[in-house]
């Protein structure tokens, strides 16, 4: 085999890997690319909060003030905690999502479609990311963490245990989980952080998922577009 | 004609980095479809390659001001983005859900793979991407050594040594002409 003939034969093999890109890559990007601004100002008004409480609170201990009432100091709340490796201001309350601004002016209510469910573990985070067809779900709800992993399963009443030490409760308004999704109802995902994910609620467009976790189990909650995903990084332990 | 081409570039880019997405979009549009291949053939996944290319455009967006105005360096400094963010996706993807039919899709490829196609898919994908890189892409050496940041003298070695592998007789000469 020639040498020219390697090369030939290689970028062959390239272009049977690689393929085409599909014809709506641009129109992604594009999206992704008018997306940031958007996120980002959410970003900095997270950063502005958290730098702004950290600055009370400092100033509150500086004063004596926090000492007269709170004599621990262990009872400090924890806000956004700098030594994320993302930088990313993780919230450990409740966090609530209305999408009605941006979504399409239709008269009948649109349903969100889950496709899929995925977790991955990043630096300093897990990622949970549900992805949905047929648009944007119009409302969310991401639940502060609380002790233990009890959850009840809609309709039936089942108590279920998750694994983990904490949970989180991801309430989905307009939104199922059959349509478009065929995987698992509950992901054992053998992580150290979000070690459980299962469906809770799949009934009257209002879908439930239970996080087991462990650490704080507080949460930074963000929507991607291109594909549609909601996506939940939980602070690793 | 060169010269006009260039200053329209200068001028798009210093759009870009005052915050015009839209001239972002344009400066990047030729450049998807060699950073969807290049993705593709790291990650060996079609729609992973996607994805890696939007969040990748999207991480390019936040650090433009990295470029400092030098249109020459978009390409490199675009394809090293896409190759970190496929390691990065290779790193994070331990887990996920997979639909059936992508089950069966990957399981079946093997079968009508060739020998060649086998053994590059042995390597690792940053073994891959400086073959993609002078390969495929044809890049001259300087934009290869850029793009892996790395010197011109280690991207020779970083060609070289995958390529050996597909093909034990290459010499160094017969890689790097």
């Amino acid at each position: 085999m020639s040498e020219d003939r390697f090369r030939r034969d290689l970028n062959r093999v390239f272009e049977d890997l690689a393929g085409f890109p599909s014809s709506n890559l641009h129109d992604r990007v594009r999206t992704a690319l008018n997306a940031p601004p958007h996120h980002g100002g959410a970003y900095w008004i997270a950063v502005a909060t958290a730098v702004i409480a950290i600055l009370v609170v400092g100033v509150l201990v500086m004063t004596g003030s926090l000492r007269s009432t709170r004599p621990s100091p262990a009872v400090v709340p924890r806000t956004s905690p700098a030594s994320s490796p993302t930088a990313v201001p993780y919230s450990c309350v409740t966090q609530d999502f209305t999408l009605k601004a941006t979504a399409p002016s239709t008269t009948t209510p649109q349903v969100a479609y889950i496709s899929a469910v995925r977790v991955e573990s990043q630096r300093g985070h897990d990622r949970v990311t549900i992805e949905f067809e047929n648009g944007l779900p119009t409302d969310v709800q991401v639940s502060a963490p609380f002790d233990g992993t009890a959850f009840t399963l809609s309709p039936s009443g089942m108590p279920v245990t998750l694994d983990g030490s904490k949970g989180i409760l991801i309430t989905i308004h307009g939104a199922d989980l059959h349509t478009s999704y065929s995987g698992s109802s509950d992901m054992l995902t053998g992580s150290s952080t979000v070690s459980e994910v299962r469906r809770i609620q799949d009934f009257e467009g209002v879908v439930q998922l239970g996080l087991g976790v462990a650490g704080t189990g507080c949460s930074h909650v963000s929507f991607l577009t291109s594909p549609d995903r909601l996506v939940v990084d939980v602070q690793a332990p | 004609m060169c010269a006009a081409l260039m200053a329209e570039s200068e001028r798009v880019l210093a759009r870009a980095a005052a915050g015009d997405s839209e001239s972002f979009a344009r400066l990047l549009e030729p450049m998807l479809a060699p950073a969807y291949r290049l993705a593709a053939v790291m990650l060996n996944d079609r729609a992973s390659a996607e994805d890696a290319v939007q969040e990748a455009s999207v991480k390019a967006w936040r650090k433009i001001r990295q470029l400092r105005g030098d249109t020459s360096a978009i390409r490199p400094w675009f394809l090293s983005i896409v190759a970190n963010e496929c390691r990065m996706l290779r790193r994070t993807r331990w887990w996920s859900v997979l639909k059936r039919s992508e089950v069966s899709r990957r399981s079946a490829e093997p079968e009508s793979y060739s020998d060649l196609h086998r053994a590059l898919l042995r390597l690792s994908p940053d073994e891959r991407l400086p073959l993609v890189l002078h390969f495929y892409f044809d890049l001259p050496l300087e934009e290869t050594a850029s793009t892996l940041g790395i010197s011109m003298p280690a991207a020779k070695s970083r060609i070289y040594r995958p390529a050996k592998r597909l093909r034990g007789d290459l010499t160094l000469e017969d890689v790097i002409r």
